[in-house]
């Protein structure tokens, strides 16, 4: 901090490299202190694993390395226009270079660009830019890039995992098989330049954690149902002929009715449409789930919310930041929430069972509260933990999409109704 | 302007009664439960609610469906395990005696 703190200093006022130890080239014209930055000195100070190996490397090697892909990325003409000054960093190039390996004047640079930024960026970045972070300069960028990951040792390119781009990402590993996908060959069926073995690994490192996770949440609800069914099956015999959705055992079970709501299939909530469904955009989960769902027909998808794969994704959506609100931000990123498009679909899908975690016993309902013999008091509720859980992820966690995607209710009646209730306002 | 706090805490709400469906909650226990969990004063959760189901019609009205039908599938193996209950009681005592 302290070296670049120096640097920056002098470069400010004197940018010809009063200093004999710019060995930068002084062309950058327009110079900043970003451009005229001597990366030798820089990284002569600094030793530590942020500052990535092997940044002894001639740095034009390294730029060649990202410029193809920063010039995807800041194509974008808001990028140039939206700084000046002291941290204009205009030059792409310059941009580049200085992106990965200046962490720290990044940093700076961040937060001062973050105004300018902000305005700027937003209309244009609105669309393809997800992460609000994505500043003028690449450096911002980069740098929160790899602050957000933390020294993952390597240096990457930062990239914007569009949900364009993501999907694309998803339908090349489908293709591959998941556990075949390797990133070389995603990338070839990805055909996109800009995109790095590197990132596309370290996407795929991501991907394969979350499915794992939802997977994992997704047979944790499994065996709800299947504790239930899991018992001498004797008695079962009967019912499934009556009904095969009835495959429960015996009578103490509760059966899995087929529900008429299905919830998405989780793998897909991470911000993309299937591609085999373009109907429904939104929760192809149910639709396409014969065809991706390892599980047997009864596992009961599970209920929503998969973890974030990485805050810096999705957080954009909550970020107010601009005029734009949460819903278009919501369709940028292909729009997991709100089906505007047939929600019909969704209802008149019979297919893949089971709903969330089947109750155990449908709590008390009212007509069943009087048997005064009743020794047993069955409680159907969903477990008060699973409960808690659910809610506590939203609540903290709001950048995740809506498990079922309802139709959101209009605001102005929500509210009028409200103040019709005696409730003037919202916390 | 960004999203107002209203429209965002809506949309929580939204999402919190998502999740409720998700476990097939009727309109009581989720208030009771986004009351508990959440601090959300039940009238919010049921007005949100309701608008829920005037812009989802259909699907409300198949759940409530199938909420019924659970119910009565619910009664049904209530009164079978009492009968079991009654038949391992008589049992019992028999045994003992």
């Amino acid at each position: 901090m302290l070296a670049v703190e120096a640097l920056r200093g002098s470069n400010g006022e004197d940018r010809d490299g009063s200093s004999d130890n710019f060995s930068v080239d002084g062309d950058f014209a327009g110079g900043t202190l970003l451009e005229d930055i001597n990366f030798s000195d820089l990284f002569m100070g600094i030793d530590d694993g942020d500052m990535l190996p092997g940044l002894e490397l001639d740095p034009t090697e390294t730029f060649a390395d990202f410029s193809v892909g920063w010039e995807e990325d800041l194509g974008s003409p808001a990028v140039g226009e939206a700084t000046d000054g002291m941290l204009g960093g205009v030059t792409q190039d310059t941009v580049v270079s200085e992106g990965e390996k200046d962490l720290r004047h990044g940093e700076e640079a961040t937060s001062e660009t973050t105004a300018e930024d902000a305005a700027a960026m937003t209309s244009e970045a609105r669309s393809s830019t997800p992460d609000r972070g994505r500043k003028s300069s690449a450096a911002a960028a980069a740098a929160t890039a790899t602050a957000t990951t933390g020294s993952q040792g390597k240096r990457k390119a930062k990239v914007d995992w569009t949900p364009d781009l993501h999907r694309r990402f998803v339908q090349a590993v489908e293709q591959l098989g998941i556990d075949k996908a390797v990133p070389s060959r995603i990338l070839e069926l990805m055909g996109i330049d800009c995109l790095t073995r590197h990132n596309v690994a370290s996407h795929l490192q991501k991907y394969r954690s979350h499915r794992k996770h939802l997977l994992a949440r997704e047979a944790e609800a499994a065996s709800w149902s299947r504790r239930r069914q899991v018992h001498p099956t004797g008695r079962g015999v009967k019912r499934v002929g009556v009904n095969p959705w009835l495959a429960s055992t015996i009578g103490f079970l509760p059966p899995p009715p087929p529900p008429p709501v299905q919830p998405f299939r989780p793998l897909h909530v991470w911000g993309h449409p299937t591609p085999e469904a373009p109907v429904v955009h939104m929760w192809p989960g149910y639709l396409s789930a014969r065809s991706r769902s390892p599980t047997p027909p009864w596992a009961p998808p599970q209920p929503p919310l998969p973890p974030p794969p990485d805050p810096s994704y999705w957080h954009h959506l909550y970020q107010t930041g601009s005029g734009e609100g949460w819903v278009p931000h919501a369709m940028a990123k292909g729009a997991p929430c709100f089906p505007q498009p047939s929600p019909m679909v969704r209802f008149a899908a019979p297919p893949v069972p089971g709903v969330g975690p089947h109750p155990m016993y449908r709590a008390v309902p009212p007509t069943m509260g009087k048997h005064p013999s009743s020794q047993l008091q069955l409680d159907a509720s969903p477990s008060k933990e699973s409960i808690d859980a659910a809610i506590g992820d939203v609540l903290g966690k709001p950048w995740l999409p809506l498990p079922l995607g309802l139709k959101p209710p209009s605001l102005e009646g929500v509210l009028v109704e409200l103040q019709r209730q005696g409730v003037s306002k919202v916390p | 302007m960004g999203e107002s706090s209203s429209a965002s805490y809506i949309r929580m709400v939204q999402h919190l009664i998502e999740q409720c469906l998700v476990f097939h909650m009727n309109k009581d226990e989720c208030m009771e439960a986004l009351a508990k969990h959440a601090n959300i004063q039940p009238v919010i959760t049921s007005t949100v609610w309701k608008e829920l189901e005037k812009e989802n019609k259909e699907f409300f009205q198949a759940y409530m469906k199938d909420q019924e039908e659970k119910a009565s599938e619910m009664e049904a193996v209530e009164r079978r395990i009492q009968k079991m209950l009654a038949e391992t009681a008589a049992k019992d005592s028999d045994k003992e005696d």
